[in-house]
């Protein structure tokens, strides 16, 4: 079942054209990864989805219902940080907590919220003013604040902008667990395409305002030629013998004795059989095909 | 039941940020300073006032009482309390977009409308309490510290000496009239608060055209003549008309009613401002 359908959507701010055409659907307990470049119309897309901005074309429906229509029973079983959670800063993680659960339209007790701020690790520092978290902390307490109402849907628009490694990590991890022990389903825009590779199912490109592809991550990838990157003792002889026995394969040479090359059918096993025996010195091969080569690939269309 | 709960959140925000206790606190240090004056040298101030009266009238009793000095009170205050108060309700809902909370805030199941209506509300409850904070310091500390007695009020038509039994209720609906005023100040200055990404522009907004209607309604120029009935600063000081004997009950009225109609309509213009606007902060 489709939790989130969004058909031939569309934004325009005065004549600049945010969102041309853009179409998916989100299933249930899909971890779904929503891509694009830098002015894509991500942000845009997402902040219609959330009723922020309202699209000039195209509908939106979540659980089947037209967002428009029933607005309040939607955000109700939504949860969201758009791009960085911003909180009161005067206030303490708590009782910013209690402000956003008051109108998140259920009735949240106390010790739900102590449960929610225990979940994200902020338990001992609830008390404390926002305006003293670092931008990890306010992340956490951002996806407090996404679950505690218990949405079916969260949307997270850029979670891990801004984080250093290990709150990417401490963030990934958050929203594995989200997949795997509370069954969500989650939307998930990210520039970070490996992220995506790792947590995602499904996912939809952008670009330029309007839907590139969407599908299944991994059979997406199925589809794509696979890459190598190959690095040898002995480039002269590497680049002979490349010319010489796979003339339709292209070696470009990544740095020093280092060549990224792309084929378009699997021939990695003659190919490394051939390199050994002509005496390259091979060294190390990585196979290379991502979804950043897909991303890249499908957005230069 | 959301309006009423995010009433709540806003009386919160508004009672835990300092800048709301910058108002209370100002109000309050410019009654105690001129309470202190009127203490120190509150007789020849008077004797400056009753001078060209003294020749024809003489006065007894306590001139110098807590009835006057709440009336001098009001009449300096009433003209800076309208800063005092946008300083608090020109932020907020710009505040919500400079902070960014404003995406938190719109992205619950509570309308666009149900937002503005609950902040405005808390204005109206900001409002009042300082209005009320304004009537006890003026009224009940001056009594306190002058003491009682009739009231001698100097308006275009001469002096006026009102008894200290009528007063009371004077005292009381001038309050109510000084609070119809000033909730009109809080609600255009929520107006401005909606168009604004942050907070400096609404308060700057309200003050400018507190200050030019102000000046466009002293101008003795007929080319205004049209609008100034209609402007809200020519009814601000309608508070006054309560201390005048008798009281014209229709300019009351009038005033009560353009009050509250400048009040409805700026409202309106928040709710649709609102309603309609995208939020890409």
């Amino acid at each position: 079942m489709a939790l989130i359908e969004v058909s031939h959507l569309a934004k325009n701010f005065g004549s600049f054209h945010a969102v041309k055409d853009v179409s998916f659907h989100v299933n249930e307990g899909d971890v779904f990864g929503f891509l694009g470049p830098n002015g894509a119309g991500k942000s845009t897309t997402i902040r219609c989805l959330l009723s922020l901005i309202r699209p000039t074309d195209g509908e939106i429906k979540f659980f089947g219902k037209s967002l428009n229509q029933n607005r309040s029973e939607v955000l109700t079983r939504v949860g969201c940080i758009i791009e960085k959670p911003d909180f009161y800063k005067y206030l303490s993680a708590q009782r910013n907590l209690e402000i956003f659960a008051r109108i998140s339209g259920k009735d949240i007790t106390k010790r739900q919220i102590q449960e929610m701020i225990d979940f994200v690790g902020l338990n001992g520092r609830e008390g404390d003013k926002v305006s003293g978290f670092s931008h990890g902390m306010k992340q956490r307490l951002g996806i407090a604040q996404t679950l505690l109402h218990n949405p079916d849907v969260i949307i997270l628009d850029e979670p891990t902008t801004g984080l250093d490694p290990q709150g990417i990590i401490e963030v990934r991890n958050l929203i594995l667990r989200l997949r795997d022990e509370q069954k969500k389903t989650v939307l998930l825009s990210s520039h970070q395409l490996s992220e995506i590779e790792i947590i995602a199912n499904r996912m939809v490109i952008i670009n330029q305002g309007r839907t590139i592809v969407e599908g299944d991550v991994h059979e997406l990838l199925e589809k794509q030629s696979m890459n190598l990157e190959i690095s040898v003792a002995n480039p002269t002889v590497f680049e002979e013998t490349i010319q010489r026995d796979f003339p339709s394969l292209t070696a470009r040479l990544v740095y020093k004795g280092t060549y990224h090359i792309e084929m378009e059918e699997d021939i990695r096993q003659p190919l490394i059989q051939r390199l050994v025996e002509t005496g390259c010195g091979v060294k190390a091969v990585i196979p290379k095909r991502s979804l950043e080569d897909f991303f890249i690939k499908m957005t230069e269309k | 039941m959301m309006l009423w709960k995010n009433t709540i959140n806003e009386l919160l925000k508004i009672a835990t940020k300092i800048r709301s206790y910058i108002g209370i606190g100002a109000l309050t240090l410019l009654i105690l300073i001129v309470l202190f004056a009127m203490k120190a040298d509150g007789k020849s101030y008077i004797g400056f006032v009753t001078a060209s009266f003294e020749q024809t009238l003489s006065f007894n009793g306590k001139i110098l009482n807590g009835n006057l000095i709440a009336f001098i009170i009001m009449q300096m205050l009433i003209v800076h309390v309208p800063l005092l108060i946008s300083l608090v309700t020109g932020d907020l809902l710009s505040g919500e977009e400079a902070s960014g909370t404003i995406r938190m805030l719109a992205t619950k199941p509570i309308s666009r409308s149900g937002i503005v209506l609950s902040k405005w509300i808390a204005a109206t409850i900001y409002t009042l309490i300082m209005t009320v904070w304004l009537g006890f310091l003026s009224l009940f500390v001056a009594k306190w510290m002058f003491g009682t007695g009739d009231l001698i009020v100097l308006n275009s038509n001469g002096l006026l000496i009102i008894p200290e039994a009528d007063l009371a209720w004077r005292f009381g609906l001038a309050l109510i009239i000084a609070f119809l005023a000033l909730w009109t100040v809080a609600t255009l200055s929520l107006a401005f608060s909606a168009f604004a990404k942050n907070s400096v522009g609404p308060i700057v907004s309200t003050m400018s055209v507190i200050i030019l209607f102000t000046i466009i309604g002293t101008l003795d120029v007929s080319v205004f003549d049209a609008i100034k009935p209609y402007m809200f600063t020519t009814h601000m000081a309608a508070w006054r008309s309560v201390f005048e004997d008798p009281y014209p009950t229709s300019a009351i009225w009038e005033s009560v009613i353009i009050l509250v109609a400048h009040i409805a309509v700026l409202l309106g213009i928040t709710l649709i401002r609102f309603n309609k606007k995208d939020i890409t902060s």
